[in-house]
């Protein structure tokens, strides 16, 4: 599964949805993510990922979300 | 007497922390809370660094005993006021809005104590493991922005989730509330809406009037459509914006335009029209203006009088 798909699986488990629902451009505002969460979903992409992740205001869709993923695994 | 863990960390007599509320919470009401035994903390809300530092100078010369600062990590200058907190000395910050772990380092090195709001088990967890000394864990019976789990449901399960010392809020009025955070596994108290009515709280006459007139349905919570959800007493302002809430056609952003500086036309002006009351649900146990220190007394007094008495349901 590349970053994407498992972003989208961790969502679309969360949300209790089809998967095929989560687009790039979703945002948390449309799937009605509050920041309670928003918090429980960071846990669960942690588990997913093998990363530490913090919470960050600028994370508002699939995108936001991916790119700051993207930018700690270069890191690891 | 009484004396719980708290009292240690913090250096304080009581073991309560006043809420830091923004525009409410300033020097003044900080100075007097601590110089009754509790902790009193200034709240940097939006406001910029000059303005925290002012106010931190003027509570330590009102107060020789330590007090804390709050910091809305939302906020525009959250990354100014936490450089500001280690350079004044500050020894206890709360923080509210996220996360703290980027200041956590350069906090704990500077001896700080850190203690983070929490709403929920997992921003609990989420606060131990970035270093939290302790957590403050608040439920939604709380004033201002609210989780959804109540105090009663919330303290137990993250008492049982984390390793850390657990402070109760939300829903807190008097001993009674102090006694029973106790037994719930909290090592200490958080109250706001309590201080709202200090002599020494500088809101607005109307503000006060209206929480001591509150009855126990008076709050309500506006902004969920928003996602934050804010507790306030209900007035004219609150009940439109619930009123617009419901209406889909009103646009999101039209709602948040409303509530930009609306708490500050509250606290300030007592503007009721156009003005945002936070306040807990505790509002309608407040039929008194009193001083900080009869404050903190009282708490003390009931609550000891309370957990004494307690041995009476062993039969």
């Amino acid at each position: 599964m590349n970053n994407f798909e498992t972003v989208a699986k961790v969502l679309a488990e969360y949300k209790e949805i089809d998967p095929s629902e989560i687009k790039m451009e979703t945002t948390f505002e449309e799937l009605g993510f509050d920041s309670l969460d928003i918090v429980e979903i960071i846990m669960n992409l942690e588990e997913a990922f093998d990363l530490e992740l913090e919470m960050h205001e600028s994370l508002v869709d699939v995108k936001s979300l991916i790119s700051y993923i993207e930018s700690l695994q270069a890191k690891a | 007497m009484m004396k719980t863990p708290l009292c240690e960390l913090l250096g304080i007599e009581a073991p309560i922390l006043q809420g830091g509320m923004a525009w409410v919470a300033d020097a003044d009401l900080a100075a007097a809370v601590s110089n009754a035994g509790g902790l009193g903390l200034i709240s940097a809300m939006n406001a910029d660094a000059e303005w925290l530092r002012t106010q931190i100078r003027k509570a330590k010369a009102m107060t020789n005993r330590p007090f804390g600062v709050n910091i809305m990590l939302m906020s525009p200058f959250a990354d100014q006021v936490a450089q500001v907190v280690v350079e004044e000395g500050i020894k206890v910050v709360t923080t509210g809005a996220g996360s703290p772990g980027k200041y956590m380092s350069a906090w704990r090195e500077a001896g700080i104590t850190v203690l983070p709001v929490v709403a929920s088990v997992a921003y609990a967890k989420i606060a131990q493991r970035s270093g939290a000394t302790a957590v403050i864990a608040e439920g939604c019976e709380s004033g201002g922005h609210i989780g959804e789990l109540t105090t009663m449901a919330l303290v137990p399960q993250v008492v049982d989730a984390v390793d850390l010392p657990v402070i109760a809020a939300g829903g807190i009025g008097d001993g009674r509330g102090m006694a029973a955070a106790l037994m719930l596994g909290a090592i200490g108290v958080q109250m706001g809406t309590r201080f709202l009515t200090a002599h020494e709280c500088n809101v607005h006459p109307i503000y006060k009037e209206r929480v001591l007139k509150a009855k126990d349905i008076d709050t309500t919570a506006t902004g969920k459509r928003l996602g934050h959800p804010v507790r306030c007493l209900k007035t004219p302002f609150s009940r439109k914006i619930m009123k617009l809430e419901a209406d889909s056609s009103v646009p999101a952003a039209e709602l948040e335009a409303m509530g930009v500086g609306a708490l500050r036309k509250a606290v300030q002006e007592g503007d009721l029209e156009h003005g945002t009351f936070m306040s807990g649900q505790i509002a309608g146990m407040i039929h008194k203006e009193q001083s900080c220190a009869e404050i903190i007394r009282e708490m003390m007094d009931e609550t000891e009088q309370i957990l004494r008495g307690a041995a009476k349901w062993i039969k």
